[in-house]
C-alpha cells in the first residue's frame, strides 16, 4: 500500500513538473524584458499595443455572439430532442462530435468553397458577412461542449413533466422554453459559455484563414516578430483560460447547492 | 348530460391497445378514482382527458363541449403530477401564480388569488421558499394550489401521493378530499392504492387491461365485486372452490358443509365446480357470532399482525384466511385444532370470471 501511494505521488509530481515548469519558465522569461531586473515591461508593451486591444475586443465580441446565437440554437434543439424525438439523441451526439474529428482547416476550406464571393451565398463578399461566417464557424467548433453541457443540465430536470405542467396551466412554447426550461438549465448554459469563451479567445485557424483581426492571429504575429511579448501573451492567454475554468467550477458548485428536482 | 363524459374511448400505441372501449360519465363536483395495477391504462385515460394524448377513437366532453381538437392549454384543466413538477427556478408564490400570469391577470388579482390558495393549503408562511427547500408533502400541496389557482373546471391527479411516505399519504389524501369538497370541483384521481381509492372517492373505476371492470361506490366495489379481478385486487379475498349441490335450491358443498347461498348460483348444474369469494373479516370463531352459516375445518397457522390476528383454516381442500381483532386475553387457535368458522351466507359471493 505504501509503495502504491509512493508511485501515485511520484506520478503527480512528474505531471506537475511537466505542466508547470514550462509555464514558470515562460512567466519568468516574460519578466526579463528590462535588462538586469525583473519587470512587467513586456506586459506594459502588450497592453499599450493598440492591436492587442483591438484584436482582444474583436475576439470578445465574437465569443459573446457565438455564445448567444449558439445557445439560441442549441437549447431549443436539445429540448426538442429530449422531449419529442429521444431516438434522435445518438444522431445529435454524432453530429455534435464531428467538429472534434474534422480539422478546423478542413472546415474553413469548406466554408470558403461554399460561401465565397462567387457563390450563391457570398458571405465572404463583405466584412459583415465574413464576421457572420466566423461566428458560425465558432458555433460549429463549440458544438461538442455546448450541446453536451446543456444536455447534461437537462438530465437533472424532468423536462417532460415540467413542460406538461406548464402546458396545462395555459403556457405556450416560448413561455415554456424561456420561463420554465431555460432558467433551469442555466448552469449548463453557463458552463458551455465559459468553455466556448476560452476556445474562441485562443482560436487561430478559422480567424487567420478568414482574414479576421482576432486574438489568435495576433498571438501568432507577435510570436513571430517579438521576443518577450509572446511570453507575456502566453501567460495572459493561460490566465483567461483558467479564469473561465474557475468560473465554470463556481457555476457547477452553485448549481449543486440548488438541486432542481421536478 | 353529465359534466365529464368519456364516450367509447380507445387508445393504441402502435399495435398495442392500452385502452379498450372505455365509457364513463362523471357528475359535476364528483370525486372519482381510477384504480388498477400498473399498465391497466388508468394514467393513459387521465392523459387523454388532459389532452396530452389523443384518443385513437371515442370522444371526451367537458361541460357539454367536445374536447377533440382542443390543445391542453385550452381545456382549463388543473393537474397534479406524481413527481410534483414544481418549477425549480420559481418560489412557491411564483409557482402558484404561474397560470394566473399566463392568463394575463392583473398583479393585484394575482396576489389576492395566490394568497387565497396558500391559505387553503396552510402554507402562506412559505411563499418565498423554493421547492428544494420544502418536504415532499409541502411540495405536493403547492402543486395542488398551483393547479387550483386558475379555477379549472376539472382537477386531475395522477398518483399524487405515490412519492410520499405512508403517514403523509394518509393525511394529505384527507386534505385533498376536504379541499375538493369545499371547492366542489369535479375530480379524477388515479391510484394503484386501494385504500386511497376506497377512503376518499364518491365512486371508483376499477380498471384491468384497458377496460373498466367495475364502476361503483367504494362499498359496492368492496362488498359486491363484479369480477374475479375486482374481488382479488380490492382487499384480501378467499377464493373457495365449491361443488354445486342443488342449483334449484342455491346450495353448494364445501368439504362436508352444505351451504345455501343468498344470491343465485347462475347457470351451473349439480356437481359443477363454482368459485365462491369470502372476505377474511367476514368470518368469526366466536361462539356468540351471529352468522347463519358455519364451516368446520382444521387450523393450519395463526399469524399475529398487531391489531389483527390472521388464521388459516383448511376446509374441504380449500385454505381460507380469516381475520379477528386482537384482544390481550384472547386465546389464539393452534395448528391442528378443529374450529368452526361462522359467517353470514350473504357474505358469500359467486365469482364471475
Amino acid at each position: 500500500m505504501k509503495m502504491t501511494k509512493f508511485f501515485a505521488w511520484l506520478a503527480i509530481a512528474i505531471g506537475v513538473i511537466y505542466f508547470f515548469v514550462p509555464l514558470i519558465g515562460t512567466f519568468e522569461f516574460s519578466l526579463r524584458m528590462r535588462r538586469g531586473e525583473y519587470s512587467f515591461d513586456a506586459y506594459d508593451s502588450v497592453f499599450s499595443d493598440a492591436a492587442f486591444r483591438a484584436t482582444f475586443g474583436f475576439s470578445m465580441l465574437m465569443a459573446l455572439l457565438t455564445i448567444i446565437f449558439g445557445m439560441l440554437l442549441i437549447v431549443p434543439t436539445a429540448y426538442w430532442v429530449r422531449l419529442r424525438v429521444p431516438q434522435m439523441r445518438p444522431v445529435m451526439e454524432f453530429i455534435t462530435l464531428m467538429p472534434l474529428v474534422i480539422p478546423a482547416i478542413v472546415i474553413v476550406f469548406g466554408y470558403l468553397r461554399l460561401y465565397n464571393s462567387s457563390s450563391y451565398i457570398p458571405f465572404t463578399g463583405s466584412t459583415f458577412g465574413t464576421n457572420v461566417l466566423l461566428v458560425m464557424s465558432y458555433i460549429t467548433l463549440s458544438l461538442p461542449y455546448m450541446y453536451r453541457s446543456v444536455d447534461t443540465a437537462m438530465r437533472t430536470i424532468d423536462v417532460r413533466t415540467l413542460t406538461e405542467a406548464a402546458e396545462i396551466l395555459g403556457a405556450k412554447w416560448p413561455t415554456i422554453l424561456f420561463r420554465c426550461i431555460f432558467p433551469n438549465v442555466m448552469s449548463g448554459v453557463l458552463s458551455g459559455a465559459f468553455i466556448t469563451f476560452a476556445i474562441v479567445m485562443g482560436e487561430f485557424t478559422m480567424a487567420a484563414l478568414l482574414n479576421r483581426p482576432a486574438f489568435g492571429p495576433y498571438l501568432q504575429l507577435v510570436g513571430a516578430n517579438k521576443a518577450y511579448e509572446p511570453s507575456a501573451l502566453a501567460v495572459i492567454a493561460f490566465a483567461i483560460t483558467w479564469l473561465s475554468m474557475g468560473l465554470l467550477q463556481l457555476v457547477s458548485r452553485f448549481s449543486k447547492m440548488a438541486p432542481s428536482r421536478a | 348530460m353529465s359534466f365529464l363524459v368519456l364516450d367509447g374511448i380507445k387508445k393504441s400505441f402502435g399495435p398495442t391497445q392500452v385502452v379498450k372501449d372505455f365509457h364513463m360519465a362523471i357528475e359535476k363536483g364528483e370525486f372519482v378514482s381510477f384504480l388498477g395495477p400498473s399498465g391497466c391504462g388508468k394514467t393513459t385515460v387521465l392523459r387523454m382527458i388532459a389532452g396530452f394524448e389523443n384518443p385513437s377513437d371515442g370522444t371526451i366532453f367537458i361541460n357539454g363541449r367536445n374536447q377533440s381538437g382542443l390543445k391542453t392549454s385550452q381545456r382549463n384543466i388543473g393537474m397534479v403530477f406524481q413527481a410534483y413538477a414544481l418549477f425549480p427556478n420559481m418560489s412557491v408564490f411564483d409557482n402558484v401564480a404561474f397560470g394566473l400570469k399566463v392568463a394575463g391577470m392583473s398583479k393585484p388579482d394575482i396576489d389576492a388569488r395566490v394568497k387565497e390558495m396558500l391559505r387553503l393549503i396552510g402554507l402562506e408562511h412559505l411563499s418565498d421558499r423554493y421547492p428544494y427547500q420544502m418536504s415532499g408533502g409541502q411540495q405536493q400541496r403547492v402543486a395542488l394550489a398551483r393547479a387550483l389557482a386558475p379555477k379549472p373546471q376539472v382537477l386531475l391527479l395522477d398518483e399524487p401521493l405515490s412519492a410520499l411516505d405512508a403517514k403523509i399519504r394518509v393525511s394529505l389524501r384527507e386534505e385533498i378530499r376536504q379541499i375538493q369538497m369545499k371547492l366542489g370541483i369535479t375530480t379524477v384521481f388515479v391510484t394503484h392504492d386501494q385504500e386511497e381509492a376506497l377512503s376518499i372517492s364518491d365512486r371508483i373505476v376499477v380498471m384491468n387491461a384497458g377496460r373498466a371492470d367495475q364502476i361503483g361506490t367504494p362499498s359496492e366495489i368492496y362488498n359486491r365485486p363484479a369480477t374475479r379481478f375486482v374481488a382479488s385486487f380490492v382487499g384480501t379475498l378467499n377464493i373457495i372452490d365449491a361443488i354445486v349441490a342443488d342449483p334449484a335450491a342455491n346450495t353448494i358443498r364445501i368439504g362436508d358443509n352444505i351451504i345455501t347461498l343468498r344470491e343465485p348460483i347462475g347457470a351451473f348444474v349439480q356437481g359443477d365446480t363454482v368459485s365462491i369469494a369470502l372476505r377474511p373479516e367476514a368470518g368469526s370463531l366466536s361462539e356468540s357470532a351471529t352468522g347463519d352459516t358455519a364451516l368446520t375445518g382444521t387450523v393450519v397457522s395463526t399469524h399475529f399482525l398487531g391489531s389483527v390476528v390472521r388464521t388459516k383454516v383448511t376446509v374441504g381442500g380449500n385454505q381460507i384466511s380469516f381475520d379477528m381483532f386482537n384482544a390481550p386475553d384472547k386465546v389464539l387457535p393452534q395448528p391442528g385444532e378443529t374450529v368452526t368458522l361462522r359467517f353470514a351466507a350473504s357474505d358469500l359471493l359467486v365469482v364471475k370470471e
